[in-house]
């Protein structure tokens, strides 16, 4: 018979899309619960300091005011255990109501708990806060020499590392051509659309259900139970929709501990939803980055020795490091290579990653690098990338799992039409009389697999229900999981419910590091794979089993049937198998782990960014005019949700390249544009009318997920570089300092 | 956000006896600056007149047949789209178009959008422990710290904050006439006046008197509207505050500049004019106008601080774009 064609890899809209418009998909703060109040958080406005005296009196006799919640009266919470508080774990580790010690502007200090969120916040402002001020650290480039070294980021990756000998290549081979160039990239903010947003609610028996917006449900639930010294099955954390991230939400962050220390105090299920303001002090940020790169090549441009040196800051309670040198040990082919990291404990907020933390700004020093190298060769940028191609990963010696980077340059720079670009910059303008520039760069990003598991419920009207504590940020996991499903059961996408976002459900990893699929749909399709045998079993086995006799390699399961494929009609319906058989339902477990290639190969995804930039000649302002991005991130299992996350992170590198930044104001250690008008995101007319994203689409052998490499982050990586590139081939100005706003121009 | 009374008057008698009478009232419009501050803590009234059912809304030719009269309640949105606006005062149109984005255009009204206060962020979020346009005496934040959209012209030491409004820069070359109602009967403030310089009373944005209320903006008829432009720098394509921006408004006749009028946002407490810098193009072919020399006029006395030195510059070459334009305008 006929096997329905797999739903893997063809154009599928999102199964949540409806939901979503409709406003019946349900955040974190749409939760209805009885007698629900509302907290507002009381935070510090100095940057250092300690707290003498919190005086509320005024605030517990405003309207509505329920309680206020302080260090004096707030439940006592226990330090998180090392694994979930180790340096370079992302997170915040020092919990709320610790100390009277102020760290940073904006630090949680308590929260007014009120009838109304408006009574919350007028109580919460009513409050007064004497300080003793203590020494204010702010200034990255004057406290540089206090640095630390920091040695791993995320327990994974070395920060200070190095192959041959780059100090010996530099003082011994004066041939060679050199660039010594600083790049820096300014604080960024995630500024998803959805702020954090926290409902708690305890029972009776002292448990607590959180509705949190977090990208790590188990993590949170882990945090949650340790810091209010319960046992885990006590707190159930639910999230079934994120209204994106962009690496902020998930990790340790003292809001939603606040909020359940505040519905613990009231004795009643509160809600606290962060402020646009609060979302640049409350959930992290990406770290100001002063990057020096340092690049030597023979006459043929062939690399000789590269040295990436990263300055950045961490708050004054965490070590975070913004990894900047991740990649550059292993873009290109060189045998000398040093990478070091530079951390300042400033009175800022703690970082925490965002939009491929480290790659997005660590490329876009050495990729602009890469460009002033090939000007001083005078050799195409692209030319230059092709002449240092690396074939294997030469930091840690291993072969790519599949790599098809060369093919991304050619097809982009064909689709381009690079190699009509004249090198001259400034040679080029448009009728209007703006400056025209083409710019080029490379992005690459690690392909990670987390473990994970999935349960599968067949039910007695044949829909199937599959559960994993996954999460769904925006990119797709509901569909994509959904595709999985119905390719592993032969059933239609519209008789599965993909169920995510509960710490019931079986364990999932964060979602981070664009391995959400990766990890996840291999438990996935081990759950309905399980299910399927179960089927067949119940089909085959035994005298009286209906398709008693049949062989179970004669078994055919499709279009929601059981089937033999000898006898067609022996055929049926898997509601009636399960009555058949005397089942209401039938469920199996399935879970994943990364198998042994992963510590053998290499496993990364590619992708070549060309950009077209106009620029005013006379007021400095940059349009991107045209993206070509060619991505080899494996096989491709749905086209329209991939493209969607490629449009989406290229966006955000022309926000990077273009405008964004948080300023902080150095005599307070105070953001000066913690707001959606002034720190600027790209809208629909700073992007281009097209996108031109094409995908090579060829599977790594490797990957569990059908070949599937992650593609979340890698829209980000690169595009700051190549536009950057472009300005200076429009210009003639090197712009080393992000964001390329006019004023850098005129 | 405090608590508040909140009124809705039906007449403007009613709205200035209310005003009069009731502690620490504001009038409420469209509400798309006044809310922002007030959610800051930085406004805190205590009675609320919303004034939206007091018609001024309409716009019309003046009662004598001539020009506009555009009512202080019509939306940013509606005038800039309205035909009259669209065919005789063209740059208004343009201005209300740079600024903000569609959904702040459709509630903001021509009234509110003159009353809209100075830009900064020391003002903007009373955590910052100085600015003295918020705090009389406490000190500027924006001198010594980040100042990058800040003034260049007009300022004080006492402040040094920038109007954001790009329409109160159109209104400004089109020599509009804002009507206001107090106590004391109706008056007209030329909108060259209405908003004020920071001196030593940076709290006072305009010379709208206390308990005034302003009923409308009438704009005088314009003799040539082909030559009008519009020009805003700015850090993202929409919705973002202009760094420098510049209207333009020349007449030409007879291959002569008859009349120039250019005024520059963003670089001042107020939109920036200066005749002086004016004249030097009037009477002038337009092909050998010296712009230049009147972008150099207009910033002449202009002083810029750490962040902020690039308006200099971008002033200058903005000016010159803006008249370049005009004139090649058929």
């Amino acid at each position: 018979m006929a096997q329905t064609p797999s739903v893997l890899g063809t154009p599928r809209h999102r199964v949540d899309g409806k939901l979503k418009v409709t406003g019946i998909a349900l955040y974190a703060s749409d939760f209805k619960v009885d007698r629900l109040a509302h907290a507002c958080l009381i935070q510090s406005t100095i940057a250092s300091g300690t707290v003498i005296e919190i005086d509320q009196s005024e605030a517990e006799r405003a309207p509505g005011v329920i309680a206020v919640l302080t260090r004096r009266n707030a439940p006592k919470l226990q330090a998180l255990p090392e694994e979930l508080s180790a340096n370079g774990t992302p997170g915040e580790s020092r919990l709320p109501f610790q100390d009277d010690q102020v760290y940073f502007q904006g630090q949680h200090l308590g929260a007014v708990i009120a009838e109304t969120f408006e009574q919350a916040r007028e109580a919460a402002a009513l409050v007064r806060i004497r300080y003793q001020p203590g020494e204010l650290r702010t200034d990255l480039l004057g406290l540089a020499d206090q640095a630390i070294e920091p040695r791993m980021f995320g327990g994974r990756i070395k920060l200070q590392d190095k192959r041959g000998d780059v100090d010996w290549v530099w003082a011994n081979m004066p041939q060679v051509r050199l660039v010594n160039e600083t790049y820096s990239t300014p604080i960024e903010n995630h500024n998803p659309i959805e702020p954090g947003a926290a409902l708690a609610a305890w029972d009776e028996n002292d448990h607590l259900t959180l509705h949190v917006s977090t990208r790590g449900v188990d993590l949170t639930q882990k945090v949650v139970a340790s810091a209010f010294g319960l046992p885990i099955e006590n707190v159930r954390i639910v999230c079934p929709f994120i209204g994106g991230h962009f690496g902020s939400k998930g990790f340790s962050w003292s809001y939603f501990l606040v909020a359940a220390a505040a519905a613990r105090i009231a004795n009643r299920p509160v809600r606290l939803v962060l402020s646009r303001p609060q979302m640049f002090d409350s959930m992290g940020q990406r770290a100001r980055t002063v990057q020096t790169i340092g690049l030597a090549a023979d006459e043929n441009g062939k690399l000789a020795a590269l040295k990436h040196s990263t300055l950045t800051h961490s708050s004054m309670i965490y070590e975070y490091t913004e990894p900047c040198g991740n990649l550059t040990r292993l873009m290109y082919a060189c045998p000398n290579v040093q990478i070091n990291h530079h951390l300042v404990h400033l009175n800022y907020t703690t970082p925490c990653p965002m939009r491929a933390p480290g790659e997005a700004a660590g490329t876009f020093a050495l990729e602009s690098a890469m460009d002033e190298l090939a000007v001083k060769l005078n050799l195409d940028p692209l030319e230059l990338r092709v002449r240092n191609y690396a074939e294997k990963d030469e930091f840690d010696q291993r072969a790519w799992s599949s790599k098809h980077l060369r093919e991304c340059y050619d097809r982009g720079a064909a689709k381009f039409g690079w190699s009509s670009r004249n090198p001259k910059p400034g040679s080029t303008r448009d009728p209007e009389g703006r400056m025209v520039g083409w710019g080029m760069a490379t992005a690459v990003y690690p392909a990670n697999q987390q473990p994970a598991a999935a349960k599968a419920i067949l039910s007695n009207d044949g829909s199937i229900v599959v559960r994993s504590a996954t999460h769904e940020a925006g990119t797709g996991t509901y569909t994509a999981m959904t595709q999985f499903v119905a390719d592993t059961l032969g059933v239609p996408m519209d008789r599965v419910q993909f169920e995510l976002g509960d710490t019931q459900f079986p364990p999932a990893p964060v979602n981070g590091g664009s391995w959400l699929t990766a990890s996840v749909a291999p438990a996935v399709v081990a759950a309905c794979a399980a299910l399927r045998d179960k089927l067949i079993s119940l089909g085959v086995d035994g005298p009286s089993a209906p398709l008693s006799g049949q062989a179970r390699n004669d078994i055919v399961i499709a279009d929601g049937r059981i089937s033999s494929a000898k006898d067609t009609s022996q055929s049926l319906s898997f509601s009636d198998l399960l009555a058949k058989t005397g089942n209401q339902t039938l469920e199996a477990d399935g879970s994943a782990k990364p198998g042994d290639s992963y510590q053998k190969l290499a496993f990364f995804s590619f992708g070549a960014i060309f950009v077209e930039v106009k620029v005013d000649p006379d007021l400095g302002e940059v349009r991107v005019t045209r993206v070509v991005g060619v991505y080899d991130v494996g096989k491709i299992l749905n086209p329209l949700l991939a493209r969607s996350q490629l449009l989406g992170g290229i966006t955000f590198g022309i926000g990077m390249a273009l405008m964004e930044g948080t300023i902080p104001d150095m005599a307070t250690g105070r953001m000066v544009n913690a707001n959606l008008a002034e720190y600027h995101v790209p809208v629909f007319t700073d992007v281009p009318p097209d996108f031109g994203i094409e995908f090579l689409d060829v599977p790594d052998p490797n990957m569990a997920a059908n070949g599937a490499r992650g593609l979340g982050e890698i829209g980000i990586v690169g595009a700051p570089a190549a536009i950057a590139n472009a300005v200076y081939h429009a210009t003639g100005k090197r712009i080393r300092d992000l964001p390329i706003t006019p004023d850098r121009l005129v | 956000m405090n608590n508040f009374a909140y009124v809705r008057p039906n007449d403007i008698d009613s709205a200035l006896n209310l005003i009069r009478t009731r502690p620490k009232a504001r009038f409420l419009a469209g509400g798309t600056n006044l809310l922002d501050l007030w959610k800051m803590g930085v406004e805190q009234p205590q009675t609320l007149i919303d004034i939206s059912r007091l018609g001024l809304a309409d716009i019309a030719p003046r009662p004598d047949g001539t020009g506009l009269r555009i009512g202080a309640l019509a939306r940013n949105s509606d005038v800039a789209e309205h035909s009259l606006v669209l065919s005789q005062y063209p740059v208004l149109s343009r201005a209300l178009l740079a600024g903000a984005s569609p959904q702040l255009r459709n509630a903001a009204t021509v009234g509110g959008n003159l009353m809209q206060r100075t830009r900064c962020p020391y003002f903007y979020d009373p955590a910052f422990p100085s600015c003295n346009k918020r705090k009389p005496g406490s000190g500027c934040g924006a001198l010594n710290g980040y100042n990058r959209i800040h003034a260049i012209l007009g300022q004080s030491d006492q402040c040094i904050a920038t109007n954001p409004s790009d329409m109160c820069v159109a209104l400004a070359v089109l020599d509009a006439q804002v009507r206001v109602i107090g106590p004391g009967g109706e008056r007209v403030i030329p909108i060259g006046e209405f908003h004020r310089l920071p001196g030593d009373h940076p709290e006072l944005d305009s010379t709208l008197q206390p308990n005034e209320l302003i009923t409308a903006v009438d704009l005088p008829p314009m003799a040539d509207t082909k030559h009008a432009v519009y020009l805003k720098v700015r850090d993202r394509s929409l919705y973002a505050f202009a760094l420098v921006s510049v209207a333009a408004a020349l007449a030409i006749e007879n291959g002569s500049i008859t009349s120039a009028r250019i005024a520059l946002g963003g670089v001042a407490h107020k939109p920036w004019r200066e005749p002086e810098a004016e004249a030097l193009i009037q009477g002038v072919s337009p092909d050998h106008a010296p712009f230049d020399r009147v972008a150099d006029r207009l910033l002449q006395g202009a002083h810029a601080y750490r962040y902020n030195q690039y308006k200099l510059n971008l002033a200058r070459k903005s000016v010159i774009r803006a008249l370049s334009v005009a004139v090649a305008s058929v």
